[in-house]
């Protein structure tokens, strides 16, 4: 699984050129094209009374846009990259998986949404969407100015959380592929305390040893590919263990498989790949279940 | 019947212009949105120059100019290109894909910034195509 091609889908305010500069440290993982997004939302043109479909307000937009990308792809040539562009107008999460699917592209970069609790409790966000309907795997990014800590290179010390779960092992697979990218690995499984309740200090500490076993093989596999990586096992609410572990392991991303619950199910039930997409600092990396 | 020339460009305004000013001078136009679209119509139609966009959806201009031009049986088809995409921006990038292992390829015939004028367009397709 190369990353080969990458479609960075912006609003501009929530993901800037700094991002897709970060990214490029990619181009040691092969890439080579990069397809610049932007999707002018319907009803920002959306017909109003009296003055019918705004021709002219989507002209301006997507020349505002066209501006930006002329900019980004004058300097993304320049350093012999291959660039395409699609700005349409349209609603987000159909439009990216359409030009996803046209370009065959490797990987979906996208910006966090800023949404309220209720607005997202209701109407979801695209990247909740985006991540069930993907087949592709989708990069959530973060405004680097959004916190203290600076992401230039996201793949140089990722930590990837694991469930066991076919997508989660197979971002294993994903992440194989980085050698020339990744320093190091931190491979970290999170036990609920509601595994270990009722049961006595042995009990715990054979589902410690039990989980190590299975995280060592997992790091055996990354050291064949020789890239080093390090077992960790956290006890705890899974979304916050494994924030608090990228904090303590320095990382600069977290990869996760998505989940596989249906979408009004993941909605109000939540789910750790949604949850850590949306609320994380770090840049989120979600690979979607093996297609079946 | 006028010279068959093949126009490149996503943005549909664009290629209209194009197309105007082409038919407009008696030269008979051909049409494509993409690179992948426009190589595949270069090797049907072999046009006698390209108009040449840089910044498409699918495969760039970048793309069908150095597949273009390292072919021996199209090489010689004269382009033009016509992009917001400044020319030391397009120049500097054949020279990064060149050092980065590609095969070196020659300046287009001529480069038109966006937006151009219909008598800049005429001039220069005349020019190129050696009618001038």
């Amino acid at each position: 699984m190369k990353i080969e091609k990458i479609l960075f889908v912006t609003k501009f305010e929530q993901l800037g050129f700094d991002a897709l500069l970060s990214l490029l440290s990619l181009r040691k993982a092969s890439l080579g094209h990069v397809v610049l997004m932007n999707v002018i939302e319907r009803e920002r043109v959306a017909m109003r009374r009296g003055t019918g479909y705004r021709k002219s307000e989507e002209r301006r937009l997507r020349e505002v846009a066209n501006i930006r990308f002329i900019d980004w792809a004058e300097n993304l040539f320049e350093q012999g990259m291959e660039v395409g562009v699609y700005i349409v107008v349209g609603s987000m999460v159909p439009e990216v998986i359409t030009a996803a699917g046209k370009e065959q592209a490797d990987l979906i970069v996208i910006g966090r949404p800023h949404q309220g609790i209720l607005e997202q409790l209701y109407a979801g966000s695209d990247v909740t969407e985006l991540l069930q309907r993907s087949s592709t795997p989708v990069l959530v990014y973060k405004q680097l100015s959004e916190s203290a800590i600076a992401f230039e290179k996201p793949f140089e010390r990722p930590l990837l959380a694991i469930d066991w779960s076919p997508a989660s092992l197979l971002a294993v697979d994903y992440l194989k592929e980085m050698k020339d990218l990744c320093q190091q690995i931190h491979v970290v499984h999170v036990v609920s305390e509601k595994e270990l309740k009722g049961t006595n200090a042995m009990d715990i500490q054979k589902t410690r040893k039990e989980t190590r076993r299975k995280l060592d093989e997992i790091c055996t596999a990354f050291e064949s590919a020789e890239i080093q990586a390090e077992p960790h096992v956290y006890v705890g609410e899974t979304a916050v263990e494994i924030e608090k572990a990228a904090r303590e392991c320095q990382a600069t991303m977290i990869a996760l498989g998505s989940s596989a619950k249906a979408a009004w199910l993941e909605r109000w039930m939540g789910s750790t790949p949604r949850e850590i997409a949306e609320k994380s600092v770090y840049p989120t990396l979600l690979i979607p279940p093996p297609k079946a | 019947m006028g010279k068959k020339v093949l126009v490149v460009d996503d943005d549909p305004d664009v290629r209209m212009f194009s197309i105007t000013v082409l038919e407009e001078n008696g030269y008979a136009p051909l049409e494509a949105t993409n690179g992948e679209e426009g190589m595949s119509l270069v090797r049907q139609e072999r046009p006698d120059l390209i108009i040449l966009d840089v910044l498409m959806p699918r495969e760039s201009g970048i793309k069908l100019y150095r597949d273009l031009k390292t072919d021996s049986k199209l090489k010689d088809t004269p382009v033009i290109i016509q992009s917001g995409i400044a020319e030391k921006s397009f120049l500097r990038s054949q020279k990064a894909l060149t050092e980065f292992g590609g095969a070196a390829v020659p300046e287009p015939e001529a480069y038109l910034e966006k937006p151009v004028e219909a008598d800049e367009l005429a001039a220069t397709i005349r020019s190129v195509l050696g009618e001038s």
